[in-house]
């Protein structure tokens, strides 16, 4: 009660597809707290465990990928019985999508490969670095990571990403759920950002060349290409 | 005014519609049939639309009260399907299109589906779920191609369904889909089973082989009734599909939802995917059994479309394809 | 000197925290402690690395009293529970409680408004020089943290010390 209280008087940031995001002061400090509420469609055996489920695997992630050097929020409270998660506000950033979107509007038509390769860079290192962990993110997309903002870097060293949105990651070794991690972005990436494959092929070069177990990644991502396009569509 | 007559056969439907400006004229259809427990060849769905594509033809032109004369265009469904009975169709489409003297439009069958909904339902730019036993596919429009934000990574969502039908040899008349939809109603515990999201894509086959795996098990020692489990298949398998039209929603900020293909006429899936729109604050569009389920009218609107804008097929590329991504047709008819 | 903090979840508590140097009567604190005498949890600031740490151990303590879940026998004893990155009670107490020889004590007390006598009746036990809360990172035993709470040296490239103590202790429940 105390937890919704609090929320009914935040400023809800979004309604994404699982849960409404807030910020708020909490504890004196600026907080972003995920609510993940009932899903009224979804039978409520159904929803309580997923709802559950994967309140504990955004927490569990997150604190693995922390402690392997891998920036995401820090957790400052949970209520599991409200399926809340309190988390660090990762101060004056932006999503990478967002970014993406305004740097190819302002270098239209061309240029943009050159002005984001760091970034495509910075992004395969960091997965790569996260897949190592035996993390799999389970929902990448240009959304899930922020980008701090401190001006144009021409080096990935110096760019700052934090990656978020835990709630559908696992851990698995499986080159298997690391390719499909990786298929899952690519498609997420190409349709939310068009005419990018060139700048997604740099990110996977950045990948392979980071990760130690990388070939075996990538040929599974290649499998699951081609499963995708030898699917029979049949009705 | 344009008249486009529409073939379509990419599976157990042959179907052919006639539209005149937005306006269906007639959508007759024949549904191939198999006995419970099994599936639909290729060779033999083929065979079924050889023996009955004349007589539905005659149908279509008949109910629209029209002549060849009268048709401006001949669509047909270029691909996705099964070969042999896209082929059938396709020879027709060819064989009428050049004894008639009208050019040919050959069409991308999920668009088909896509244009019929918006359409019917007046639905101005949605996030489609499209969803058939072959297909299943979030699609939303952007920058002059319809792109797929979320879709199965193994088999289709129809597919799980009618493979479940065929391993508790549930009814293929009217189609296994109804069959389910209706014992699903009198279904009343939920038994638990593999639930897999990936970004805005899922997974059926881990809940495909464990149902397989588990279902007659559960059935002989009545641990549920084969009800329990169409209920139970059914909940699950929508959640996941209203679970990731809901995350292409948040991440393409849309606020209509189109459901279409022949899955999509299931009322439970309706009503999930309404409860969710309506918790958003958005518009949820459906069509009944005539539009979702294949047919002809499908093709020749989006053949309309298509041919409106100016786009005409020649005679020398007028094949057929198993394997057509809906994202590689460049949409001409849309800003 | 002291600090409070109104928790946002729960407005009508607040989290006061004091700290003593120089204390004499360890041993005597201890005791009365374990006899209930004292409203208030008593934490060797050794471990602490910031007043936030305890803030996020209090509410915690707070809301999971509020919910009927809480670990321990009582709201003290849970805030000692919470500061830890384990789930064994006993080494809680052990590692954040005080023991007879310490000469420092940082004293934690949650009350309702109306109870801040409390406080004055909590401190008047401390045989000690009352200091600034902030001096507590001069306290801590960077050392013993890292090591109690295993923080990696990837870890701290990506934020504070802070940071990890506190997610550390936030996650706890599910590792």
């Amino acid at each position: 009660m105390a937890v919704s209280n609090f929320l009914s008087k935040g400023s809800l940031l979004k309604q994404g597809a699982e849960a409404r995001v807030y910020r708020d002061i909490f504890l004196g400090k600026s907080t972003i707290i995920k609510e993940r509420f009932p899903k009224k469609y979804r039978h409520p055996l159904l929803d309580e465990k997923l709802t559950h489920r994967r309140t504990v695997q955004e927490v569990r992630s997150i604190q693995r990928c922390r402690k392997a050097g891998i920036p995401t929020p820090v957790v400052y409270f949970v209520d599991y019985t409200s399926h809340c998660i309190f988390l660090e506000d990762i101060a004056d950033s932006v999503t990478v999508r967002d970014h993406i979107v305004s740097t190819q509007h302002q270098s239209h038509p061309s240029p943009t490969l050159e002005h984001l390769a760091p970034l495509a860079v910075k992004v395969g290192q960091i997965l790569a670095q996260m897949h190592d962990e035996d993390v799999v993110h389970g929902d990448l997309t240009t959304s899930n990571m922020l980008l701090r903002r401190n001006g144009d870097v021409e080096d990935a060293s110096e760019l700052s990403l934090v990656l978020i949105d835990f709630g559908l990651s696992y851990i698995s070794g499986l080159p298997e759920d690391k390719g499909v991690d990786l298929y899952v972005l690519e498609k997420a990436f190409l349709s939310t950002h068009p005419n990018t494959e060139a700048l997604f092929q740099k990110l996977l070069e950045s990948y392979t060349a980071s990760s130690k177990k990388s070939s075996a990644v990538i040929k599974k991502l290649d499998e699951v290409r081609l499963r995708g396009r030898k699917r029979s569509m049949v009705g | 005014m344009t008249v486009v007559i529409g073939f379509e056969g990419s599976a157990n439907k042959i179907g052919i519609g006639i539209i005149r400006d937005g306006e269906v004229l007639s959508n007759p259809r024949r549904t191939y049939i198999t006995p419970p427990g099994q599936g639909f060849l290729p060779s033999e769905t083929a065979r079924h639309h050889r023996g009955v594509i004349l007589t539905v033809l005659k149908e279509a032109l008949e109910q629209a009260a029209l002549t060849p004369a009268d048709i401006d265009c001949v669509a047909y469904t270029k691909g996705p399907g099964m070969g042999a009975p896209l082929l059938t169709v396709a020879l027709v489409a060819r064989t009428v299109a050049q004894l008639w003297g009208r050019p040919l439009v050959g069409v991308n069958h999920c668009i088909g589906h896509v244009e019929m909904g918006r359409l019917i339902t007046r639905a101005h730019n949605p996030t489609v779920l499209y969803v058939s036993g072959g297909n299943t596919q979030v699609i939303a429009y952007s920058e002059r191609r319809y792109r797929i934000f979320g879709e199965t990574i193994d088999i289709a969502v129809g597919n799980c369904l009618d493979r479940f039908a065929r391993v508790i040899k549930i009814s293929n008349d009217p189609s296994p889909g109804y069959n389910i939809e209706q014992m699903a109603k009198r279904g009343s515990q939920y038994v638990e089973l593999p639930y897999t999201v990936k970004g805005m894509d899922v997974s059926f086959s881990g809940i495909q082989s464990y149902i397989e795996e588990a279902a007659n098990k559960m059935l002989a020692s009545a641990q549920c009734t084969a009800e329990d489990l169409c209920f139970s298949l059914q909940e699950t398998l929508f959640s996941m599909l209203v679970e990731i039209t809901e995350r292409a929603m948040a991440h393409c900020g849309s606020q209509e939802v189109l459901i279409v293909g022949g899955v999509g006429c299931n009322l439970r899936l309706q009503e999930m995917m309404g409860v969710m729109c309506k918790e958003r604050g958005a518009k949820l569009f459906a069509t009944d059994e005539r539009f979702c389920i294949d047919n002809g009218a499908m093709i020749a609107q989006a053949g309309w479309e298509m041919f409106r804008s100016g786009q005409v097929t020649e005679l020398r590329d007028s094949w057929i394809t198993q394997r057509y991504r809906t994202d590689e047709v460049e949409v001409t008819w849309r800003d | 000197m002291h600090t409070s903090h109104q928790l946002e979840l729960y407005p009508g508590q607040t989290v006061t925290q004091v700290l003593f140097k120089c204390v004499r009567n360890s041993a005597d604190l201890r005791k009365s402690a374990m006899e209930g005498k004292i409203n208030a949890a008593l934490i060797n600031p050794k471990m602490l690395v910031d007043p936030f740490q305890v803030i996020v151990a209090a509410n915690k303590a707070v809301h999971l009293q509020n919910i009927g879940k809480m670990k321990t026998r009582s709201l003290y004893s849970e805030i000692l529970f919470n500061l830890s990155p384990t789930n064994n009670i006993s080494e809680a107490f052990r590692r954040f409680g005080i023991s007879d020889a310490d000469d420092a004590v940082l004293v934690v007390l949650v009350a309702t408004d109306d109870e801040s006598q409390t406080l004055a009746d909590v401190t008047e036990m401390v045989d000690g020089q009352q200091v600034h809360v902030e001096e507590l990172p001069t306290l801590s035993d960077v050392t013993q943290i890292r090591k109690l709470y295993k923080v990696t040296p990837q870890e701290e490239k990506i934020g504070s010390l802070l940071d990890s103590v506190v997610c550390k202790m936030a996650t706890k429940d599910v590792m």
